[in-house]
């Protein structure tokens, strides 16, 4: 029963890992990373349920304030981002470059 | 406490205050001075206060009974360490009360004549305040009841003198020789600092005054004494310029003249002998330390009456004639004499401070003119000056009846009377060329026609302020050997008696014939060098050429060149060597090594620097799975 | 004043600093705060000093339990030897809020976390509590050398960067490695300096941390031949910042030696004394030698102060009580000419825009006020009779002289190589003709004047009446030798042992 569970996790979370990598959008990668999170919270929940305990859920919720409020940080950044250089392409951000 | 004077302190404290009043009121009023003619007043009271001291203390002296004969000051606890107990103390008994006694004096009347040398100079209250910074720090070099109080003085006298050689500091070759000064004592310093550790760590755990060290004295191991008394006296030879350390005094005469007069003829320089007569506790102990003390001496006297006899500067010639004397001196102390060697100090302050200050007077009417050989004939001139100075040349020549004679002939009377036949025959031999060199001066100054017919004209004799210090030092250098006129002459020998519970000396008995006939050879010394300077300048003569011998001579033996080449210049070589070579290339290099490891760590990592996030989620991603499977190969 | 004045000393000023840099203040009011504040850390440190009395112990102890499980205290206290530095801290950074002006609010706050930090680091009783504050300390350094530095400014600061973090990760490896022997051999944690010291260590590890904790405090001192930062630094820091570093900062690396290694690692401090006694001697004698070929006025103090370091150092080596307090008297006699003469180079540099030595001559014409400071303050420095200078250089020979003769000759030279480069310096920047440049040199104003009163002061109250200096220093200094009088390779040179030696000489008759 836990498989099939972890199974869609499994899924979400290499979509998610994929959209990271391969999309050049900054909203993009953002939502690919919400993707990932859910991917989390699920199997957090599947275990919860495996292991009767609570603690899985507490720590579900925890992961999407955090979210919630990672999402209100990163939207501002990409505000600034897109105020820097006009566009939202990944590939003009690469000050990092050795 | 009937040997404890709380008066002793204000001695030195005196003229330190004077300097301290003098200098603050010139910084105060430099811009605008009020005070230019009052300087020499003040600076003139702290000495003479100083001198009525010197004066209670020599009669409280002579009121005590012989053996208890000493008055101390503990003033304060200096510093303590451990077994190291330093007080801030004064210490007089006979040996530096009769010091006290001549440097108050002398002081004094030297602070006056300068009033009138320094006359209208710019620097007027700058130099009173040093000299009488000079006279406290000679004074407490005098009193001071440890080797480290008296050290005190010994570099305060230093860097007085220091001071004044570079009086005229936009002169760099005056400033170099007031470094020259400084360094060159400095290397005796380290000496008598040595002295000092060695002594202390020897005997000085029970006390470090002198009284403390003189009862524990017989403790030391004749080779521990041995070193202390050699790495002291080469603390005496910077201070006192002997072999090897002699350069700077000539050098130092570029000094005003009552600074060469005061500190480098009658009262510094004279400082190591004291020393050495100050532990003669120590140095009776070990003959061999004496024997070189005498020997290293005897042959500066040499050495120096050698180069003062092809001198043009009239001060160079008494420079090198003081620093003759001063060898005579150690030759005297160092042969166990160390009332004769005091003695001669005594009256070389007399005498010596006399022919500067009438060289001074000269200087001063010839319009700092210092070449002998553009004077002549200024007997007619300068009357005064003229007949003081021949009594101070007959002093230092050695004439009989004046105090040269008395003083010198005892120490060369001792050093054969003590089987030092070697340092008596070089003594007798010297005797002959200071009579020889100090009348060439003369005759050439005073005597003759004159040479600069316009610095003739103008010429004239200085003022009372000047000539009275004159008169009264030549009084000085005509009586102070009646003091200790020794028993053939139907003296008893005062000084010597006065000295005695200080310095330990025996007196070896010879008998009168022998004394009488080492005075007739240094009789026959004077009157040989009196007569061939009188044949050679005594009717005019011209400036000399110098070859071969006299050449080397007059250029002092290339002593300087080679003390520059041999160390001056290696140490100036070595220091740029470090800055240009050593430092950037040597030390630097581990350094540059790091960094330069780092850069090329940096440089091999930058491939995988693209600056895209996603490559580098790539990256996480690979590492995470990697970590991974790692873990799950190693779980099962 | 009350319980907590050491922690008022420490954290008054650090907390100023924080302060500042968080809001928006100008630099008028920065200097201000810095003078109010350093001020007050004046006032606290004159009350300590005054209330100090002369025994051996830790005084105003304060103790706070940190992490009481693996026994990290906040605990500090001072002693005869650390007063000095505290004392050397809180008295002459003042001079430098009142003197320099030019810098901006970042400077300032990064003073006063710096003077902050360094008393915490001479206060401190826990060696963990230490190394905090010891890298507290050397952070504002880096700012401040890095922004408001000279032409060179970032070389130099990555080189004391390099040098310091080096030091700084062996003394935590060592001081980790001191807590797991104790906890070996007690059963318990603690790192408390005076519980450290009842450690008996022995070679092999412990030889490797003795190493560890020598090379942290070589590269602070600095000692031969881990020196190579402190000229390029001196010289490119701005003059105050050059002034904390040799007046206090480097003093803090030979306290931490006294403090923590000579009484912990007793054994190999007495097996390696000679090693690094030679070190000492060595350094004194390059840097020394080094200084009189520099041309800029600062480097060549740079190397003076280096030269001088080195004599401090050896006094530590010395292993006797006289060389030891001495050492300590240095500390502060130091402080007062060489950290002041970097002050007076500063305001030649602020008045002249040079420090070029040949560029300069005739000051002394000009500026009859600032040449006798600068003469009094250069002669302490050559360790001249009558100036705090001598009193120290003299106690530190003796000391070498009693360790071993020939340390002690070597040692000697320190008096002539002094002079050398000093004169020859003053001949040139004092003396000689005046040039166009320095004519315009305007003497001390009335304040500089003022300011510099004091210190001048005390270099000669330190030379004519040392005692009531040294009477604090020296039961602090028996106490730190005690732990080494056990060793056998060492006598401590009580007057028993004063007395033996003097019964050896005769029997070597």
């Amino acid at each position: 029963m836990i498989h099939s569970y972890l199974m869609v996790s499994v899924i979400l979370f290499c979509i998610g890992m994929l959209g990271v990598i391969s999309r050049r959008n900054v909203f993009t990668v953002f939502m690919s990373i919400e993707l990932m999170l859910n991917a989390a919270n699920l199997a957090f929940v599947a275990f919860s349920r495996l292991h009767e305990s609570m603690d899985g859920h507490v720590l579900a919720l925890m992961v999407m304030a955090v979210a919630a409020a990672e999402a209100a940080l990163a939207l501002a950044v990409v505000i600034l981002l897109h105020k820097h250089k006009g566009k939202l392409d990944t590939n003009v951000f690469s000050l990092l470059k050795g | 406490m009937e040997n404890s004077a709380t008066y002793l302190m204000y001695i030195p404290l005196f003229p330190l205050l004077g300097a301290v009043i003098i200098g603050l009121m010139h910084v105060f009023t430099c811009k605008r001075p009020i005070f230019e003619k009052f300087y020499g007043i003040i600076a003139c009271i702290g000495p003479i206060l100083s001198f009525v001291l010197a004066l209670r203390v020599f009669f409280n002296l002579k009121g005590m009974p012989e053996e208890g004969r000493y008055l101390i000051q503990k003033a304060f606890t200096w510093f303590q360490v451990g077994d190291l107990d330093v007080a801030m103390g004064f210490l007089a008994d006979p040996l530096s009360s009769l010091m006290l006694l001549f440097v108050t004096f002398i002081g004094s009347l030297i602070h006056i004549y300068s009033i009138g040398y320094m006359g209208g100079e710019k620097n007027y209250a700058k130099f009173f305040a040093y000299l009488n910074l000079f006279l406290g720090s000679m004074l407490v070099l005098v009193l001071g009841d440890s080797p480290v109080v008296m050290f005190v003085g010994w570099e305060g006298v230093g860097l007085c003198s220091y001071l004044l050689i570079s009086f005229y500091t936009t002169e760099t070759e005056n400033v170099i020789a007031g470094n020259k000064a400084f360094i060159v004592n400095r290397i005796g310093d380290l000496g008598f600092v040595l002295g000092m550790s060695f002594l202390f760590w020897a005997i000085g755990a029970h006390g470090f005054d002198y009284m403390a060290l003189k009862a524990n004295a017989h403790h030391l191991a004749p080779g521990v004494a041995l070193t202390v008394c050699l790495l002291l006296f080469v603390g005496a030879t910077g201070k006192s310029a002997q072999i090897p350390l002699y350069v700077w005094l000539p050098d130092a005469m570029a000094g005003p003249t009552p600074v060469s007069a005061l500190i480098h003829a009658a009262t510094m320089v004279t400082a190591g002998v004291y020393m050495v007569a100050r532990f003669s506790f120590i140095y009776a102990h070990v003959p061999v330390a004496g024997s070189i003390v005498a020997w290293v001496g005897i042959l500066t006297a040499l050495l120096a009456a050698i180069f003062g006899m092809f001198q043009d500067d009239i001060k160079k010639v008494l420079a090198y004639s003081t620093v003759s004397q001063l060898g005579y001196m150690f030759a005297g102390v160092g042969v166990a004499a160390y009332s004769a060697g005091i003695f001669h100090v005594f009256t070389h302050a007399f005498f010596k401070a006399l022919l500067f200050l009438g060289a001074g007077a000269v200087i001063y009417a010839m319009h700092h003119q210092q070449n002998i050989w553009k004077m002549g004939g200024l007997k007619k001139k300068m009357p005064i000056t003229y007949y003081t100075m021949v009594i101070g040349a007959l002093a230092l020549a050695g004439c009989p009846f004046f105090s040269g004679f008395f003083s010198k002939d005892e120490i060369l009377f001792m050093a054969l009377a003590n089987g030092h036949w070697g340092i008596w025959l070089v003594g007798v031999a010297v005797a002959g060329m200071t009579a020889y060199y100090t009348f060439r001066m003369i005759f050439v100054v005073f005597h003759g026609e004159p040479r600069d017919q316009h610095a003739y004209d103008h010429a004239h004799e200085a003022p009372l302020v000047m000539t009275l210090p004159l008169i009264i030092l030549a009084v000085g250098a005509l009586f102070a050997g009646y003091l200790n006129l020794p028993a053939i002459f139907g003296g008893d020998q005062e000084v010597t008696h006065w000295l005695a519970p200080v310095v330990v000396e025996h007196h070896p008995h010879v008998s009168k014939f022998v004394e009488l006939l080492a005075m007739c050879a240094s009789i026959v010394a004077f009157i040989i060098g009196i007569r061939l300077a009188w044949q050679r300048f005594g009717k005019g003569a011209e400036e000399p050429t110098f070859s071969g011998f006299t050449e080397f001579a007059y250029h002092k033996f290339y002593v300087d060149e080679l003390y520059d080449s041999v160390f001056v210049q290696p140490y100036k070589r070595i220091g740029g060597a470090i800055r240009n070579a050593i430092e950037p290339n040597v030390t630097d290099a581990p350094i540059k090594l790091v960094s330069q490891l780092y850069m090329m760590v940096g440089q091999a990592f930058k491939v995988f620097q693209v600056g895209f996030v996603r490559v580098y989620a790539i990256y996480m991603i690979v590492g995470l799975s990697v970590m991974s499977l790692i873990l799950s190969f190693s779980l099962n | 004043m009350f319980e907590h004045t050491l922690s008022l000393m420490i954290f008054l000023p650090i907390a100023a600093g924080l302060i500042l840099l968080l809001t928006p203040a100008g630099k008028g009011i920065a200097r201000v705060t810095g003078i109010a504040i350093s001020m007050a850390a004046l006032i606290l440190g004159v009350d300590v000093f005054t209330k100090f009395k002369p025994v051996g112990e830790l005084q105003f102890t304060e103790f706070i339990p940190w992490f009481p499980h693996v026994g990290i205290n906040y605990s500090l206290g001072v002693d005869g030897i650390s007063l000095f530095i505290l004392l050397a801290a809180s008295v002459l950074l003042p001079l430098v809020f009142l003197l320099f002006t030019t810098k901006e609010k970042g400077y300032y706050a990064n003073l006063l976390i710096v003077q902050g930090a360094m008393a915490g680091a001479v206060c401190a009783a826990d060696i963990i509590l230490f190394y905090i504050f010891w890298e507290i300390m050397l952070l504002p350094v880096f700012f401040m050398l890095g922004l408001y530095g000279g032409e060179k400014k970032i070389a130099a600061t990555l080189k004391i960067t390099i040098y310091t973090i080096a030091g700084s990760l062996l003394m935590l490896a060592a001081i980790i490695y001191l807590g797991v022997a104790y906890h070996s051999q007690f059963g318990e944690w603690n790192f408390a300096i005076s519980k450290l010291t009842q450690l008996d260590l022995n070679g092999g590890v412990a030889t490797l941390a003795f190493i560890g904790f020598m090379i942290a405090f070589a590269i602070k001192i600095p000692l031969f031949p881990f020196h190579t930062w402190l000229p390029d630094a001196y010289t490119e820091a701005p003059t105050a910042t050059t002034f904390v570093l040799s007046a206090i900062m480097a003093k803090i690396g030979v306290y931490a030696v006294i403090r923590m290694v000579v009484p912990v690692f007793d054994e190999d401090f007495a097996r390696f004394a000679l090693l690094l006694s030679l070190s000492g001697v060595f350094g004194m004698m390059y840097c020394g030698i080094a200084a009189i070929a520099q041309n800029d006025i600062k480097r060549m103090f740079a190397f003076s102060s280096a030269s001088h370091m080195g004599i401090i150092a050896l006094g530590v080596f010395t292993c006797n009580v006289q060389g030891l307090t001495g050492s300590v008297y240095q500390i502060i006699a130091h402080a007062t000419s060489t950290g002041v003469l970097f002050l007076f180079a500063g305001i030649i540099e602020d008045r002249m825009q040079t420090r070029k030595i040949e560029a300069l001559g005739g000051i002394a014409y000009h500026a009859p006020v600032f040449a006798l400071y600068f003469a009094i303050a250069l002669l302490a420095s050559v360790g001249l009779p009558g100036t705090s200078g001598f009193i120290g250089e003299f106690l530190i020979i003796l000391g070498a002289v009693k360790f071993s003769p020939f340390i002690g000759i070597l040692a000697g030279t320190t008096l002539i190589i002094g002079v050398c480069y000093m004169l020859w310096m003053f001949q040139r920047v004092f003396f000689e003709k005046d040039n166009e440049l320095t004519v315009t040199f305007k003497d001390l104003t009335l304040k500089e004047g003022i300011c510099f009163l004091p210190v001048v002061l005390l270099i000669i109250v330190m030379g004519l009446y040392p005692q009531p200096f040294i009477e604090k220093i020296e039961p602090a200094a028996q106490i730190q030798l005690a732990h080494l009088a056990d060793t056998q390779h060492v006598q401590v040179a009580d007057s028993v042992n004063a007395q033996d030696h003097g019964h050896l000489l005769e029997l070597n008759k």
